[in-house]
Order: structure tokens, then C-alpha cells, then sequence
């Protein structure tokens, strides 16, 4: 086997697949990446099981070959090396040698018949949707936050794939907050799947500047992503989701406009009194005829009370966790957001003003 | 107490968890199917027994770990596995051995089927041993227990090197060294009491295995005081009382643990009497450790009671929090394991309880880094760890505080916090300030504000007047703890 490249184009492959050859797993062959020269196409795979990173690298010349080496070290060595040198990797007899100008080191490799092999889509009865790379990472990035990591809680690790109203929409949540996102409108199939939080997390973080579009493929008990040169396969989590569209209320009563900026000043300076308790719990009131305010006590501290003045037609008020709100306005984009409630036992409603594509619903917190 | 309502309820996730396909569907076998299941069970134990030798060790635990055979139906054998990677690996590498070993274990069958079953139990662990592999268990298990006099009762990961010594045990811990070195003179006996959880066992297990390491020869008993008299009671049942207490005096060392469960047991106490007379007057050491002193300790006999304690009594304190971290710096040394300082140090900050409590948040800290991928410090940040609910606990309001020590007192705020110096009143408001010292950790100034007392130094007597009284009277410590929980309740 012989691959010749581009120092730059071979550490960002390896950085991004060595992200998962953690060897957290008993199987020790799961530290080394798969790198696999067939017709002068080479790909770098690493897996751990609940997902795979398979990246195709563009190279100058080839022969054809396959071997496992351990990525972490092979990914530092490479990074480490001179931006824009010309890299040779030679194998002979499982042991792997990187030359790079007056640079060189050879590493022990391992057959790569222990590698294990990674399922595959079956596209013909897959579900794929594509959509733009940057709608899909600030999708996920609104969503993700929501979801949970107990793991005693399958279902609420992951994010909802589903349709309905011919959208696809995600979903995530851990109990005390919710968040949705319509992601795709006028789909064609059905869909009703859950992909682990930790999966897309890899994926976001393969995500780079010169890529467009997502495909993403879904088969009963796996999903595919295909981004530029990346492939990122991984498990769905085998559960059934909560009905979660029953939980966002719908007669709120109280509507409130609040530029997003100045809320998430005032929960900041709220949130500094709210530390100390518990549950970081801040009070939210609306006033006629045209106060909005937040409050927060720490006996030991002394207190905080701002203000914002927006139009009040219901007075109500409502006490939240002062990091899952800040959690939620961080994630809204447009410079006014809609708040809704209806008394200080039912969820608080965030959207961004004029837009129904984004939800995230807040519990509040009772005394 | 602010307490975040969840936005789905317990019960709605048991349903749905419940109504998930795969669950229902293997629930109904086992109730229709439970011969077969039983059956099947034991084949595919045998089949992996048999692929177990065939490929390494690594490669059986990761492919073979939790699979299961979900069912044998019309020559099709559905095999049960994690996820669709295993479900490729084992069809494409494994698929001959499982066909061949279910063959052999005389199944027929035309196809092997895998099916993904996350939240399926493995019927059978792949470690399990197969019938001709178990070997009787009796032979390895020694008879601990069988009696007191067949082993020392020490166990030898306590030692004085690793009892960390800080302002709360510096005397005890330093009796205890002069004992190692002189033991049945000085502090002889070594009465040593605390509350739960800290260090008591340690330091007397510490002790007795120093003592047996420099003089190998000696003759040394611990044993918690509930061991010393079931075995009493057992003997005289024999009819071997005599050997029993005969036994004991040929001891150099005797160490007795939990001494304040000898409540009601009186011929044991006359029994342990006896033995402590004996001992004593040979010289030899007597350790003991309870939860209070012996004049406290319910219907123990005064004349034990005033011998127990007449080299001294020597408390275990609560560590403060250097030696918290101390404590916690050692153990993760000892563990190799790599924590930082500042997660340390919040641990140490929020388990206010006793040290045992202290290492077991520690190690779930430690578990859960190893689990999650995280260092101690970023699970802490991300709000993953909650550190012991119970000791992290605070009273929400000084009033609060005020009310309920006056109620359980029965008295109103406003007669405690009077100018009153009746006895009790004045106790009561003593309670008080001490509660809001150490519950509340205000300054004594806000105290004297709060309770209308003249000024700081009246707090800061009433509270130092508490703390001294605790060590004696220990009808106080059960009334503040009784306190305790009403405002925590």
C-alpha cells in the first residue's frame, strides 16, 4: 500500500475520524483507524460501535492496500508535521512508514481482518432527505441543547426525527425543557426515528466551511450522513418517543414581544443572584401596562430587579431555571422574540417573533 | 425548597417504555413460550461456551457480549444483538461458527436472522460458566465467620499511614500512635468515639494491624461488639462458656467495635466485664469505639461504664475542609486517579456529612468521569454531578430557623428571643444561634440582630457554650439533630 498527500488534507481527515477511537470499548483494534487504498480511492474509518466516521481523502498517487494503525498517534504525528509537506506512507509487513521531507517514523500496524466491518445503508428502502448544511447544523444546535444525558432515559438521549404536516421535525427533551425545530418542509416520506445526541455532536463537528449540503439517509435501526468527503454512519436508539407535541400548550394568555439582546442581559444579571439556590430560579412578571420584569433573590447576597419595557395586555408571572432560559434565548436567532404563558404552573413558550419554525418550551419551577 | 416540576411525569415514561414493541413482544413469549424459552436459554449458553474457545477474548466479549437467541421458529433462529453494527460484524465475520456450534447443539434450522434489541436483557451472560466448569463453591469459601478465634477479624487496607490526620483527630491519632508504641500502658483502655462515618474503624483497624506488624506474635481480636455476643451466646448454648471467656484472656489485644449495641444484652456486658477485668489487670491493650461516651450509652453498668472510660475518651471530629481535601487528595493518589484540585475542592466544600459520605461522593464523581468521558471537574461544571442532596441542604429562611427551634422547645419566637434567663428559654435561644452558625454559617453579629441578644459576644458564648455541652450531653446532640430535621424536612 502507498498513499501520497497533502500534510493539511491528511490531518484534518485524521482529526476528524480519531475523535471517536477512544478504545473505550474491550476490542483494542477499535483505537487504530482503517485506512483502505482501493483504485486510488482512499478512506480513513474509525468506529466504536454505536457509530462510524468514514473519510474519503483526495490524494496525488496511490496503490492499493489495507491496514489499521492507532489513530491517535498517527493523527498527532501527522498534525505535527510542517503545514504543506508532502506526506508518503508506505506499508510493509503491518508496519506503516510516514515520510515527510527530513521527517520520519513507523509505526506498528495491525491486520486489518480484526477491523470490523461497518453495516450499510440498504438504499433501497432508505429514507433520504437533503437540506443546506448550514440550516441543518443550526437545527441541530437549537435542539440538541434540550436533550438529555441520563442515561437511564434512552429515548431523551437522542433527538426526534419525524414527520408530520409534510415537515420534518427534531425534537429533544429532558423532562424540564423542550425544544422543536422545523427542519424541512413539503417531505414526501414518513419518518419516526431517534439519532443519538452524541452521534450528531460528531457530526457538527465534521462539519466545515467548504461543504453545502447534508444528505441524510435513514434505514429501520441506522442512519447516514453525507457530508463533502465524510460519511458518519450510526445506530438509532431502539425506543419509542414521548408524544411530545401534546406538551406544548396552546392557549397562552399572556403574549409578550422582548427584544432578545436585552433579555439575555437581564437574565445574566439575574442569573448572578440565582446561582446560589438551588435551581438558579428567577422570577418573570408581566406588569400593565408596560413592564416586564426579572427578578432574583439570594438571601445571602442581596437581590436584583431589572426591568424591559414591552407591551403587557395579561398580567402573570412566572418563576424558571435562569440557565435553561438563557440556555433558550442563546440558541433563538431573530432580534425580537414572542413570549407565552398562561399562569405560573404551565410551560413558558419561546419563539422567535413572527415564526413558527422554532419552539422551545421552558418548565417553570414551583415553590 | 425550588424544585423544577418534570415537564413528562414518571408514569408517562414507564408507559411508553412499557409499550415499546420489542419489550411487549418478548414479555409475551415468556409467558406463552416459557418451556421453549427455557430450552433455547440453555442452547445458545452452550453455543457460546463453544465459540468462547474459539476466538480471542477480546473478540468474544465485544461481538458476543449481550446477545441473545429471541426465538427458534420455523427453521429460523432470530439472534437478539446491541446494534446494526453488530448485526454486520457478526453476519459477515462470525456467521460460520454460530451456524456450525448451533448445529452441533442439535438445532435445525435453514437461516440465521439478527434482530436489534437495545433494551433487551441478554438471557445469558457470556461469562457464565457452563455446568462442568462449576466448581463447588464450599471449598473456597473459608468459614470466616465461624468463629471469632479463627481469625483477628483486621483487615489490612487500614493502616496508620493512610489515616489522615488534621485538627479533627490529631489527639486521638496521636494516642493511637503512643499505644503502637507502648500498647497496655498509657491508654489502656482506648476509648474512642465519633459519630458515624468518621475514621473510628480505621483507626482502630490501623492500629491492631501495627501493632500485629511490629510484634508478629501478637495474640489481637477486633470484633464489633454484635459479633462478641452471638458467638457468647453460641458458645454457652454448646455448653463451652467457659472456653469462650478463656479464649478471650489469652489475648494481647482486644479491639471492640460499635461498643453502644451492647444496649440490653446483660449477661454479655457481665461476660465482656469479666474479660476487661482480666485483661486489664495483665496489662494488656483494650480498644474500644462507640458513638458516645459510656455514661451515655443506655443501660450500661456504671462500674464498666466508669472503667471504660478512665484512660480518657478521645473524640472524632467532623475534618474541616483542608483536611476534607487532604482526606480526598490521598484516596485519589491511591487510586491513581487524576482529579483537580478545584473538583476537589467542591466536593469537599458540599458533602458536610462525615467522610465516609465524603469518599463515596468521591468515587461516583471518579465512576462517572470514567463513564462519561469527562474529568471530574468538567462533570461537575456541567451541572452532571449533583453532590449529596442530603448534606447540601439549607434552611431557607432565618425565621424559618427561629420558628422551629422555639416550637420544638415550645416556646413562641418571641419568648426565646427575649431578654429571658430562664434556663430553658436560655438553652433554646442558645440552640439557636448555634443552628444558624453552623446550618446558616452567618456572622455572629447578624445572629445577635436576629435572635435580640445584646451583641456578638453573647452569640459567640452561647455558641461555644453549646459546642462544649454537645460533647457531654448527648440528650442535646439528639435534640438539635431532631431540630435539624424538622427544618430540613
Amino acid at each position: 500500500m502507498e498513499i501520497e498527500v497533502s500534510q493539511s488534507k491528511l490531518a484534518k481527515a485524521l482529526n476528524n475520524v480519531s475523535r471517536i477511537a477512544t478504545g473505550k470499548v474491550t476490542l483494542p483494534v477499535l483505537n487504530n483507524v482503517l485506512i483502505r487504498v482501493e483504485k486510488n480511492k482512499v478512506s480513513l474509518v474509525t468506529t466504536n460501535l454505536d457509530m462510524a466516521i468514514v473519510d474519503f481523502l483526495p490524494v496525488s498517487d496511490s496503490k492499493d492496500g489495507v491496514i489499521t494503525v492507532p489513530a491517535k498517534l498517527l493523527a498527532e504525528f501527522i498534525s505535527n508535521l510542517p503545514r504543506n509537506e508532502k506526506i508518503k506512507i508506505t506499508v510493509k509487513d503491518y508496519k506503516i512508514t510516514v515520510t515527510a521531507g527530513k521527517y520520519s517514523s513507523s509505526i506498528n500496524g495491525t491486520s486489518a481482518d480484526d477491523f470490523p466491518e461497518l453495516p450499510e445503508i440498504n438504499e433501497k428502502n432508505a429514507v433520504i432527505f437533503k437540506m443546506g448544511i448550514d440550516e441543518f447544523k443550526n437545527g441541530i444546535n437549537q435542539v440538541a441543547i434540550a436533550s438529555s444525558s441520563d442515561l437511564t432515559r434512552p429515548a431523551l438521549t437522542g433527538v426526534y426525527f419525524n414527520t408530520y404536516d409534510k415537515t420534518l421535525a427534531i425534537a429533544a427533551t429532558d423532562g424540564y425543557r423542550l425544544a422543536e425545530k422545523k427542519l424541512v418542509k413539503n417531505v414526501q416520506s414518513d419518518i419516526s426515528v431517534i439519532v443519538p445526541t452524541s452521534s450528531l455532536q460528531e457530526v457538527l463537528r465534521s462539519i466545515d466551511d467548504s461543504m453545502e449540503e447534508i444528505e441524510i439517509s435513514f434505514n429501520d435501526d441506522l442512519v447516514r450522513f453525507r457530508l463533502g468527503e465524510v460519511e458518519i454512519i450510526s445506530k438509532l436508539i431502539d425506543a419509542s418517543y414521548p408524544d411530545y407535541k401534546r406538551l406544548i400548550p396552546k392557549d397562552n394568555n399572556i403574549k409578550l414581544d422582548v427584544d432578545r439582546e436585552e433579555l439575555i442581559r437581564v437574565t445574566k444579571l439575574a442569573a448572578l443572584f440565582a446561582r446560589r439556590s438551588a435551581s438558579g430560579s428567577i422570577v418573570c412578571e408581566a406588569k400593565k401596562p408596560d413592564v416586564f420584569s426579572v427578578r432574583s433573590v439570594a438571601s445571602e447576597l442581596g437581590e436584583n430587579d431589572s426591568t424591559i419595557e414591552t407591551k403587557v395586555e395579561e398580567e402573570g408571572k412566572i418563576s424558571l431555571n435562569s440557565r435553561f432560559l438563557s440556555d433558550a434565548l442563546n440558541v433563538l436567532d431573530a432580534k425580537t422574540i414572542t413570549l407565552e404563558f398562561a399562569n405560573s404552573v404551565s410551560p413558558i413558550v419561546l419563539k422567535n417573533k413572527n415564526s413558527d419554525d422554532y419552539t422551545h418550551i421552558i418548565m417553570p419551577l414551583n415553590s | 425548597m425550588w424544585k423544577n416540576t418534570p415537564l413528562i411525569s414518571q408514569k408517562y415514561i414507564t408507559q411508553y417504555f412499557n409499550s415499546n414493541k420489542t419489550c411487549g413482544k418478548l414479555h409475551q413469549k415468556v409467558i406463552y413460550y416459557f418451556e421453549k424459552e427455557v430450552t433455547v436459554y440453555n442452547v445458545w449458553k452452550n453455543v457460546l461456551a463453544e465459540i468462547e474457545q474459539k476466538i480471542s477474548a477480546a473478540n468474544f466479549s465485544t461481538w458476543f457480549q449481550d446477545t441473545s437467541i429471541v426465538s427458534i421458529e420455523d427453521g429460523v433462529v432470530i439472534i437478539g444483538v446491541k446494534n446494526s453494527f453488530y448485526v454486520k460484524q457478526l453476519r459477515s465475520k462470525f456467521l460460520n461458527l454460530i451456524s456450525d456450534s448451533l448445529s452441533k447443539n442439535g438445532v435445525e434450522f435453514n437461516e440465521i436472522e439478527f434482530e436489534v434489541q437495545t433494551k433487551t436483557k441478554s438471557k445469558v451472560r457470556p461469562r457464565e460458566v457452563t455446568a462442568s466448569e462449576v466448581t463447588p463453591i464450599k471449598k473456597h469459601i473459608k468459614p470466616i465467620k465461624n468463629s471469632l478465634l479463627s481469625s483477628n477479624g483486621l483487615n489490612s487496607k487500614y493502616t496508620l499511614d493512610n489515616f489522615i490526620v488534621g485538627s479533627n483527630n490529631d489527639l486521638a491519632a496521636s494516642a493511637a500512635k503512643s499505644i503502637v508504641d507502648a500498647p497496655g500502658t498509657r491508654y489502656n483502655p482506648f476509648f474512642l468515639y465519633g459519630g458515624p462515618g468518621l475514621g473510628k474503624t480505621h483507626l482502630v483497624q490501623a492500629i491492631g494491624n501495627e501493632l500485629l506488624r511490629r510484634n508478629p506474635d501478637f495474640k489481637i481480636l477486633y470484633t464489633p461488639i454484635a459479633d462478641f455476643y452471638s458467638d457468647f451466646i453460641n458458645s454457652v448454648l454448646k455448653g463451652k462458656g467457659n472456653e469462650f471467656s478463656q479464649k478471650f484472656r489469652t489475648l494481647d489485644c482486644l479491639i471492640i467495635d460499635d461498643f453502644q449495641f451492647i444496649v440490653g444484652k446483660e449477661k454479655s456486658q457481665e461476660e465482656f466485664f469479666n474479660i476487661f477485668n482480666a485483661l486489664y489487670q495483665l496489662n494488656k491493650q483494650i480498644i474500644i469505639t462507640s458513638d458516645r461516651l459510656p455514661n451515655q450509652i443506655k443501660s450500661v453498668d456504671e462500674r464498666l461504664a466508669s472503667r471504660l472510660a478512665m484512660a480518657g475518651a478521645f473524640d472524632l471530629q467532623l475534618p474541616k475542609f483542608e483536611d476534607k481535601c487532604a482526606i480526598l487528595r490521598s484516596k485519589a493518589d491511591l487510586m491513581g486517579a487524576k482529579i483537580e484540585d478545584e473538583a476537589i475542592e467542591y466536593i469537599a466544600e458540599n458533602v458536610n456529612t462525615n467522610i465516609r459520605d465524603l469518599e463515596g461522593e468521591f468515587s461516583t464523581i471518579l465512576l462517572m468521569s470514567d463513564v462519561r468521558g469527562l474529568t471530574p471537574l468538567e462533570l461537575i461544571n456541567k451541572g452532571a454531578v449533583n453532590v449529596s442532596h442530603t448534606s447540601k441542604l439549607r434552611p431557607t429562611s432565618t425565621k424559618q430557623v427561629i420558628e422551629k427551634v422555639a416550637k420544638y422547645y415550645q416556646l413562641t419566637p418571641e419568648e426565646m428571643c427575649s431578654k429571658s434567663r430562664v434556663a430553658n428559654i436560655k438553652t433554646a435561644r442558645q440552640v439557636a444561634m448555634y443552628i444558624l452558625s453552623k446550618e446558616m454559617s452567618m456572622s455572629t453579629t447578624k445572629i445577635a440582630a436576629e435572635v435580640g441578644v445584646k451583641d456578638h459576644t453573647t452569640v459567640m458564648h452561647g455558641i461555644k457554650k453549646i459546642e462544649q455541652d454537645l460533647k457531654l450531653n448527648f440528650a442535646l446532640r439528639d435534640q438539635i439533630d431532631e431540630i435539624k430535621e424538622k427544618i430540613y424536612g
